[in-house]
């Protein structure tokens, strides 16, 4: 064994990233939980990645395949519900840590300099989790998904200038056809892994690179808050938490695995109560409260842009929160806490 | 064959006999002419698939391999608070400081 460690340390240098491990400190403070909830995000990208794979397998991107492959997976594959059930889980369960992470850091001001690139880098993740959870919903080819597809693709088009470009580049065309599919199911399984894994692989080094971010109130007392180390003292903490993470996930899709509707059929209207997924909710129904015209402008238009300015502001919120001790520091975290009001609110208002 | 030793051979046999068990039910349930496996056919065109086996025989080995999925999560969870504490202890007396920067003795 030893003679293998040396064969394998001599070749790849291990020892190195060991040391870095052994060396690397965590801090501890009352919002030290949120340090997990990076890693989880890595534990569910993980099983993404292996149970998209087997779902590729047997799927067929195609108008005719599409549908009848899914209920063949279901249904005649070993365990093959049970796959399609944990790769739609783990997606719901990855975008729902991703936004505990994104508003953790958000409340403790972690974004604040030197790590606004970090925060920038995590804005792209979640942008291309989002994508990933619109592109996947259309995959089963069903009444319900081509629906909300064709909602989520004529959003864009109240966008000026650029607006209905947009959307014939996500159809593939003008309306949502078998290319739409062809070209979702590309975006799914080749565009956003690649774009994932190079922000990823950014977002991981500068958090290497900076360290973990201590609370800005901990911070403000001016005391070193005390450490733990990360090997081996936090991993197995870490691990302890992916066990019970893994064993919620299989839980949770073992009692409720998603089940399929009806092929899809381009000429059939939209069938009643299409909704898109949670994460989505509190965007749909905003639309649908808002009146269809707003000072003399078209009302979608202008619920749109409100989302972009929304979304803007988000991205940039280390540029604009650069003093958060300050009285603006306090007004952007009120803003904040009334955004997620808002947003949690609406996606309740939108379920009734 | 110390303490841990022991932990450890025993939690590997439990662990390899759980997933015996859970094999020899997958392969029973797979046995089964496959006919069971394919609620699709009793489905009419249209209608919504369901989302996991419906025969109770299928359902019964699924919940008992989620049985035993929790059971072997139980076990890891015991072994790691074993060594968390183990570490914490090391890290609180030091000691893991001590291994990066062994003391020097007289004849250094």
């Amino acid at each position: 064994m030893n003679v293998l460690r040396a064969w394998i340390e001599e070749r790849l240098g291990l020892r190195a990233v060991t040391l870095f491990l052994e060396k690397k400190e965590v801090p501890r403070h009352k919002h030290t939980f949120l340090y997990y909830t990076g890693s989880s995000i890595l534990l569910f990208l993980g099983i993404q990645i292996v149970t998209g794979v087997l779902l590729a397998f047997y799927y067929q991107p195609t108008l005719a395949g599409a549908n009848a492959s899914v209920v063949r997976i279901m249904t005649e594959m070993p365990l093959g519900w049970l796959v399609r059930s944990v790769h739609s889980w783990s997606s719901t369960f990855m975008i729902a840590i991703v936004f505990v992470h994104l508003l953790g850091i958000a409340f403790t001001k972690a974004y604040r300099k030197p790590r606004e690139a970090t925060w920038v880098t995590g804005m792209m993740l979640l942008g291309a989790s989002l994508a990933f959870g619109f592109t996947g919903y259309l995959l089963p080819w069903d009444e319900l998904s081509l629906a909300a597809t064709k909602v989520g693709t004529n959003l864009p088009k109240a966008i000026p200038v650029i607006g209905t470009w947009l959307t014939q580049v996500m159809r593939a065309g003008e309306d949502v056809t078998g290319d739409t599919l062809s070209r979702f199911f590309i975006a799914h399984v080749s565009v956003l892994p690649l774009a994932v894994l190079a922000f990823l692989g950014v977002h991981l080094f500068l958090v290497q690179r900076h360290g973990m971010s201590v609370p800005h109130e901990v911070e403000r007392k001016g005391v070193k808050a005390p450490g733990l180390p990360f090997w081996p003292n936090f991993a197995f903490r870490e691990a302890g938490v992916w066990l019970v993470l893994l064993g919620l996930l299989i839980t949770v899709a073992v009692v409720a695995a998603p089940g399929i509707g009806p092929q899809a059929d381009l000429m059939a209207p939209a069938p009643e109560g299409i909704k898109p997924e949670w994460y989505f909710l509190f965007m749909f129904q905003m639309l649908k409260l808002f009146p269809a015209r707003v000072l003399g402008l078209n009302g979608e238009l202008v619920a749109v842009l409100i989302m972009m300015a929304g979304m803007a502001a988000l991205l940039l919120i280390p540029f604009i929160d650069n003093r958060p001790a300050e009285r603006k520091g306090k007004i952007i975290t009120g803003l904040a806490w009334a955004g997620l009001a808002y947003a949690v609110g609406m996606s309740i208002w939108s379920l009734l | 064959m110390n303490r841990r030793a022991r932990v450890v051979a025993a939690v590997g046999i439990f662990l390899l006999g759980s997933f015996v068990a859970s094999g020899i039910l997958e392969a029973r349930v797979q046995e089964a002419p496959q006919t069971s496996l394919k609620p699709a056919a009793a489905t009419a065109p249209g209608q919504e698939t369901p989302a996991a086996p419906r025969p109770a025989r299928e359902r019964m080995a699924v919940y008992v391999l989620l049985a035993w999925v929790w059971l072997s999560i139980a076990v890891l969870l015991w072994l790691l608070r074993l060594r968390v504490r183990e570490a914490d202890r090391v890290f609180r007396m030091g000691l893991n400081r001590a291994v990066e920067k062994p003391p020097k003795g007289p004849g250094h």
